[in-house]
């Protein structure tokens, strides 16, 4: 039995530790941890709606423009104010334009390398890799010239951000041709991610932190100049999902297909929903809101939250609802038996759940199911999460067996699969939004408070999860404020009940080849995108 | 065989389909960032492409978002690929190096021990708890810090949380953040420090700081300092109450928003947006009703603008909230007003100055018309009160001595 | 405070000028600041802003040359009197106003009935009358922190540190503003109050010779 600490883990957003327990091979127990705390939640209170709006989505440099949207939405309903259409619609296009953003970057640099070895590629065949290519209908590239572009690179003997790395490891199992063009791919998202990141510039001023969905509306005014130039973007980078993300994706998956058996997790899904409809209904939008235990579908209120703090470093009362929340921080040194992250355990209707793209296409999938048409007619043929994932079981050779997707590889597929749908999306929402500039049907881009006094919950979804914020205005000022950000739920640390977080849990189980170097662990934590 | 493989940047280039066009081009547009001369364009390019070997550097993060990571994933010019493979050695970048725990470390104190590094650091420096408030790796970020500093060259630091705690250190500062020079100052480290500030840090500021420094440093960060003409700001840092002098490069914060905002026009004609989303935000017109404090903020957001040049803040309609001033989340909030507000102290609120003046004016004006009628009751007015025979002083003064004059 | 004669040898010609100059540029520096901090109509910022920097110069300028006339020109040194000396004597706190600055206090708080014995002006108004002169030129030091052209210079930018930013500059430069407003409410109301033989002097330059009492 060998206790390994992973310290820290990288390619993620912040600062994270996970130790695993490992015996035989196998993960026995894990915990994980968050390692900085900042006190946001402190520096907005006594301060403006608006500052909040502006400040809360510094949060997160991967996912700011939806906490924006979290506190924008928690400060609308405790002002009264219900956004026009078209703001719906901007909000909607900078929402989509980050989860494009989010999802390549995730997929290629974020956690590609701990399946393709770039150092594996230089043994490629190039003829080869172009016949493989096609075979597997993914996009093509000068392979010679980044072969030629690698070697030199490693020839140099400097490796920079790929320095140190296990290159060696046994778990590594793609054959150079497919390491070849995913490395090539990964090149190529490095522009596209910037391509998807430049309409969240135009919609909103700038990424990451942008500046135009305040509480009310969006400052911003579409012209449809600048619609083309978003429209332009969108399909640039729809045709990178639908020629390379899912295509990698399929080509990737056969190699590892023993992740199906492993990284299940809590089994506990919960969505708030995302993607404002017409009616600004939360179950109806266009990724729905709730919550799944296993496959069975249920609504969900942000009332069922509660965040226990007897395993995280603060000194306030544990168990809360985040209405009432409370941040009394109070550190006390790594405890695995006591206190051991600066995580607050979020657990939903009292159990952990997992959130991010897996629960949001499992809700999404379930609502269809169930009968619930996820787009408008008018939309045309859309590739609905029920589609997408149907179509893949059965390139998977799984058909019909939803089940499969909990699991380590279920969660990586659920991630790209939801790109596509979100591609689809927004090019149908700029052209709507473009029809109507055009027509002029637009009831304008933003609204007034109706009140100074009032409370909210911003209940939304981020590309790496459910993120809620809980706002208290009196007189024009907030009184208080909570966060329950994605990762409070997915690496939450244990509760009052010693019940595991569900990163923790979904690392039960998992195979170690190498207890010195724990690949196959570091697989799960980044296919939760922490 | 190094030599080799830089001397042949171009020819990797080429390969990427990029020109030698191109590539002048990129660094005619750093030469632009940085305000340079065309005619520096060959020695910008020499500098990146020369030297048989990269510059090693390495990327902290502090109390950070990760959102100067991110940003920095969206330089234009060159772009990010270009320079973790063909401009710098970034052996230590948490959020997009392979390696993890000690893996990493390991690269990470290899490259401190050799020494010759540019460090980067993004984040607050957080001090709460002891150092408590960021854990990494057993030791704490302050140590991390420490040590990275130590044998650096000269550090970057990227955004505002890096230069002066950002806005982590916004009131009422529970996590007790503060920024690198202030920190390094406290522990008698002398490594120069440049600071770019904004929230994130924009990309192409850092790529321009980087060749810069390729271009007249070499590996000399005092004749660095010397050839970059910098502007010189003083902050009490927020943790320790010291007197900090900030270093930034005059060329990307010499000047106001407000100087370079293409809607500056509008705000001489008075012409101005009060309502967002409205008629007046098409026409574009200018945010300071709004509470734009393009006329407080020294940078070159307008300039450069942000995501490869695609927009930025005041053109995408909101009002700049200053985040690239010092302080910048106290000093500007509320964001949509034009004055920040004023702390009152704590177990107080904030409160504009406005109504404090107005209060203090309209108690003094009503404080007068009463004094008026009080006036004419006593019958002072008009002509005023008989004149005393003596003043006070020398009446008191006679009794006490007897009526002796 | 009884009733006096006002005679032009208390504000000789070249002092009412001075006046007249100060009172056109402070209600230009006042409208055009209050128009800067906050645009209240369409179409005037140009205006304001030129307004409030050529007033700005003219301001400071005059206010220096009727520092230097104080110490050349030769002003009454009582009111109702026609005897002069060099004006500054008169400016500075005379010989008359020693210890009458609490009696001054309670006389205007009605605490005392008659008119404590003043020199060419009560306590109160000699230490508000030397007050506009450092408020004055810390109005133009935080405006010259805030004036392009200027702001770099160490001078200036050392102080805009030193309050911690622009912003904060700005701040102080608008209460500066309201002091003056409220100095002047003060001001115009005690010269005034028993009659207006002083705006006659201050501004027409036309002698009362016998109070109306
Ligand atoms: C005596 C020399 C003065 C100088 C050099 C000066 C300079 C300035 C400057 C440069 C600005 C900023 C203008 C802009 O950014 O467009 C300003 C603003 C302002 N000034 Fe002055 N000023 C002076 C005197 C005064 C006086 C006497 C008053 C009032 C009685 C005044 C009231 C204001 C106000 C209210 C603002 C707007 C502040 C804000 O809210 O931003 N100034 N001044
Ligand atoms: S929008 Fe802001 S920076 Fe631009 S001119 Fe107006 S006040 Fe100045
Ligand atoms: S324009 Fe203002 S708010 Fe926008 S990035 Fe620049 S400094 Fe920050």
């Amino acid at each position: 039995m060998a206790r390994v600490s992973i310290d820290p883990v990288t390619r993620i957003e912040g600062h994270l530790r996970v130790d695993v327990e490992v015996d035989g091979g196998v993960v026995t127990d894990a915990w994980v941890t968050g390692t900085l705390w900042r006190g946001m939640e402190k520096v907005l209170i006594d301060r403006h709606p608006t500052d909040a709006f502006y400040i809360s989505q510094r949060i997160c440099g991967v996912c700011p423009i939806s906490h924006s949207h979290a506190s924008a939405l928690s400060s609308e309903q405790a002002l009264g104010i219900t956004v026009t259409q078209g703001a719906r619609l901007v909000r909607n296009l900078i929402e989509a334009a980050q989860y494009l953003h989010s999802h390549i970057l995730w997929f290629y640099t974020l956690a590609a390398l701990d399946f393709v070895n770039p150092v594996n590629a230089l043994s490629a065949d190039i003829a080869d890799t172009y016949a493989l290519a096609q075979a597997a209908g993914t996009r093509a590239a000068d392979f010679g010239a980044i072969a030629t572009r690698l070697q030199s690179f490693v020839d140099n003997g400097q490796l920079s951000i790929l320095s140190g790395h296990w290159w060696d490891h046994p778990a590594y199992k793609l054959p150079p041709e497919l390491d070849l063009i995913a490395t090539a791919h990964y090149l190529e998202a490095l522009e596209m991610q910037a391509v998807a990141a430049e309409i969240i510039g135009i919609l909103g001023g700038k990424f990451p932190h942008q500046m135009t969905s305040v509480p009310g509306g969006t400052a911003f005014v579409p012209t449809e100049s600048k619609l083309d130039d978003i429209l332009f973007r969108f399909l640039k980078v729809k045709d990178f999902i639908d020629t390379a993300l899912i295509p990698d994706t399929l080509a990737v998956a056969p190699f590892y297909l023993d992740a199906v058996g492993y990284g299940k997790g809590v089994g506990n899904f919960l969505s708030w929903g995302v993607f404002e409809e017409a009616g600004f209904d939360a179950y109806k939008r266009f990724l729905p809101r709730g919550f799944a235990q296993g496959l069975s579908l249920e609504q969900v209120e942000p009332t069922d939250v509660t965040e226990d703090v007897s395993h995280s470093w603060y000194k306030s009362a544990s168990g809360l609802n985040p209405a009432d929340g409370e941040t009394v921080a109070d550190y006390t040194g790594y405890d695995a038996d006591g206190k051991y992250s600066w995580g607050k355990a979020a657990r939903c209707k009292g159990l952990p759940a997992e959130v991010g793209p897996l629960a949001r296409m499992v809700v999404a999938y379930l609502a269809e199911a169930s009968g619930q048409a996820l787009t408008p007619d008018s939309f045309g043929a859309i590739r609905t999460p029920k589609v997408l994932i149907d179509s893949t079981l059965e390139a998977l050779g799984v058909p019909g067996q939803p089940e499969v997707l909990l699991s380590l590889l279920g969660r990586i597929a659920a991630r790209n699969l939801e790109a596509a749908y979100v591609a689809d999306l927004s090019v149908a929402w700029v052209n709507e939004l473009i029809g109507h500039v055009r027509e002029g049907t637009l009831d304008g881009f933003f609204a007034e408070p109706t009140t100074d006094t009032g409370k909210g919950a911003g209940l939304w979804e981020a590309p790496r999860g459910s993120v809620g914020h809980w706002i208290d205005v009196q007189g024009g000022k907030i009184k208080n404020y909570q966060v329950v950000a994605p990762t409070t739920w997915d690496i939450a640390p244990r509760d009052d009940n010693n019940v595991r977080g569900p990163m923790e849990e979904a690392l039960i189980g998992a195979p170690i080849e190498d207890a010195e170097r724990p690949l196959e662990a570091l697989r799960i934590i980044r296919s939760f995108d922490p | 065989m190094a030599q080799e493989a830089h001397g042949a940047l171009y020819d990797l280039l080429a390969v990427r389909g990029v020109s030698r066009r191109d590539f002048l081009k990129y660094c005619g547009s750093i030469a632009a960032t940085l305000g340079l001369s065309e005619a520096m364009v060959p020695q910008i390019a020499a500098a990146i492409e020369s030297g048989a070997k990269l510059k090693p550097a390495l990327w902290l993060n502090g109390g950070a978002c990760t959102g100067c990571t991110e940003s920095v994933a969206q330089a234009d010019s060159p772009d990010v690929a270009t320079i973790v493979l063909e401009i710098l050695s970034l052996n230590y970048f948490e959020t997009v190096m392979a390696a993890a725990s000690d893996a990493a470390e390991k690269v990470k104190e290899e490259t401190i021990a050799e020494g010759g590094y540019i460090l980067i650091y993004e984040g607050s420096v957080m001090t709460g708890f002891e150092g408590g408030t960021l854990v990494v790796a057993g030791k704490t970020g302050l140590e991390h810090l420490k040590e990275a500093a130590e044998n650096a060259e000269a550090i970057i630091c990227v955004g505002s949380c890096a230069v002066d705690g950002g806005w982590v250190m916004g009131r009422p500062n529970a996590a007790e953040a503060t920024g690198v020079q202030g920190f390094l100052n406290h522990e008698g480290i002398a490594t120069p420090v440049v600071n770019l500030p904004t929230c994130p840090v924009n990309p192409e500021w850092v790529v321009a700081m980087v060749v810069q420094y390729l271009l007249v440093a070499g590996d000399d960060a005092a004749k660095f300092l010397e050839m970059t003409p910098m502007v010189t700001r003083r902050i009490t840092d927020a943790v320790y109450g010291t007197d900090v002098d900030l270093l930034f490069p005059k060329s990307l914060f010499g000047q106001t928003i407000h100087d370079n905002c293409p809607r500056r026009g509008h705000f001489e004609n008075g012409e101005f947006v009060t309502e967002f989303g409205s008629e007046e935000e098409a026409l574009g017109y200018c945010l300071y009703k709004v509470g734009c404090k393009g006329p407080q903020t020294f940078t070159q957001c307008p300039v450069t603008r942000w995501n490869r040049r695609a927009s930025w803040c005041v053109e995408s309609g909101s009002p700049c909230i200053g985040c690239g001033g010092l302080n910048w989340v106290d000093n500007n909030t509320p964001f949509l007003m034009r004055l920040s507000d004023m702390w009152l102290g704590d177990g107080l609120t904030y409160v504009q100055p406005g109504s404090i003046a107005a209060v203090a004016g309209g108690v003094v004006a009503a404080g007068l018309v009463v004094h008026g009628l009080g006036m004419k009751a006593a019958g002072r007015v008009p002509g005023g009160a008989p004149t005393e025979e003596m003043k006070e002083y020398d009446r008191k003064r006679m009794a006490k001595k007897g009526g002796d004059k | 405070m009884a009733a006096h004669a006002h005679y032009r040898e208390a504000h000789p010609l070249v002092f009412v000028i001075t006046h007249w100059i100060n009172l056109v540029c402070m209600v230009m520096l006042a409208f055009s600041g209050f128009y800067i901090h906050y645009p209240f109509f369409d179409g005037f910022m140009g205006v304001a802003r030129g307004m409030h920097f050529v007033a700005m110069f003219v301001i400071i300028i005059n206010l220096t040359l009727r520092i230097i006339l104080a110490f050349t020109v030769k002003t009454a040194t009582q009111l109702g009197s026609r005897e002069v000396e060099t004006d500054i004597k008169n400016w500075l706190p005379q010989k008359e106003n020693r210890h009458q600055f609490w009696p001054t206090v309670k006389y205007y708080l009605f605490l005392k009935k008659e008119s404590p014995i003043s020199a060419k002006y009560g306590s109160l108004q000699k230490i508000a009358y030397l007050a506009t002169v450092p408020l004055t030129y810390l109005m133009a030091y935080t405006g010259f922190g805030l004036y392009g052209p200027t702001a770099d210079w160490g001078f200036f930018a050392g102080g805009v540190d030193m309050v911690g930013g622009p912003m904060n500059m700005r701040i102080i430069h608008y209460f500066g503003m309201w002091v003056f407003i409220i100095f002047t409410m003060i001001h115009a109301y005690l010269a005034n109050i028993y009659s207006f033989a002083p705006s006659r002097i201050i501004f027409a330059w036309k002698e009362t010779v016998e109070s109306e009492h």
